[in-house]
């Protein structure tokens, strides 16, 4: 089996367990496009004023490293930017948890303190993100008590 | 555990009894339901009174969700639940599905 294959099986897994938990809070999910080359998948979120914040979490090297995660616009055409994060995550813009690639020094992000291979450590006291569910349900819970934009 | 979450033995809310609900809960680490998961020392039954926080409470002990500083938060059909608040003021009925999500930290 290759690394790829075993990355895609791995996630399959998970996505399985994070899609369970979504169809219970009724977020809509799609890994629709998930496969060894693009180990992706979106989930989008509403806040407390009911405005829509889609996610791509993008799952190369999974477990082994986090997946990384986005904000992207409804077509999924735009991302990163700050209109499109809720105003809950860092200023960044950046989901700054050990979860998401993106927070790491080496991925643009601000965390030099942090290593990849570390990534199921607790962030800041908090409880532990450890599988793909976990994600979906932070993120859920954040956004969900959130108003606003970052930008 | 609760005061009012039903264990194996004994089962709230009969003939006279205060009316319960028989609930599901989502959890980020599996569901929680009067089935689910095997060997669960306490299952969702409740009086309609319970508050909401009693029902966190007993979904944390039964996945082992320690952490204090975690925010614990439970959903129903998209409101944000107040712990404070009663099953029955948001209309929980008998079979219904509430989701706890569990916040990490943010650094």
């Amino acid at each position: 089996m290759t690394v790829a294959a075993a990355v895609l099986e791995q996630v399959m897994g998970d996505v399985a367990a994070a899609a369970e938990y979504a169809a219970a809070a009724g977020l809509s999910f799609d890994a629709s496009e998930l496969s060894e080359e693009r180990p992706v998948f979106y989930v989008a979120f509403s806040n407390r004023k009911s405005e829509m914040f889609h996610v791509e979490i993008r799952c190369d090297h999974y477990p082994k490293h986090p997946p990384t995660v986005e904000f992207v616009d409804a077509d999924r055409k735009r991302r990163g930017t700050r209109d499109l994060y809720p105003a809950c995550f860092h200023a960044t813009p950046c989901v700054c948890a050990r979860y998401n690639r993106k927070a790491y020094k080496a991925h643009g992000g601000p965390h030099e303190d942090w290593r990849l291979i570390d990534w199921m450590l607790p962030t800041s006291g908090g409880v532990a993100i450890r599988n793909l569910r976990e994600i979906v349900s932070d993120l859920h819970g954040k956004i969900a008590e959130s108003e606003g934009r970052l930008g | 555990m609760s005061d009012t979450a039903t264990t194996e033995s004994v089962r709230g809310g009969g003939q006279g009894g205060p009316p319960t609900v028989r609930i599901s809960v989502q959890t980020p680490r599996g569901v929680w339901s009067m089935t689910q998961p095997a060997g669960a020392p306490i299952r969702p039954e409740y009086e309609i009174a319970t508050k909401v926080e009693s029902v966190i409470a007993d979904a944390r002990s039964v996945f082992g969700f320690v952490e204090n500083d975690s925010k614990y938060t439970l959903h129903f059909a998209g409101a944000n639940l107040e712990p404070q608040r009663t099953l029955a003021s948001y209309q929980i009925k008998d079979g219904s599905t509430l989701v706890l999500s569990v916040q990490g930290g943010n650094a």
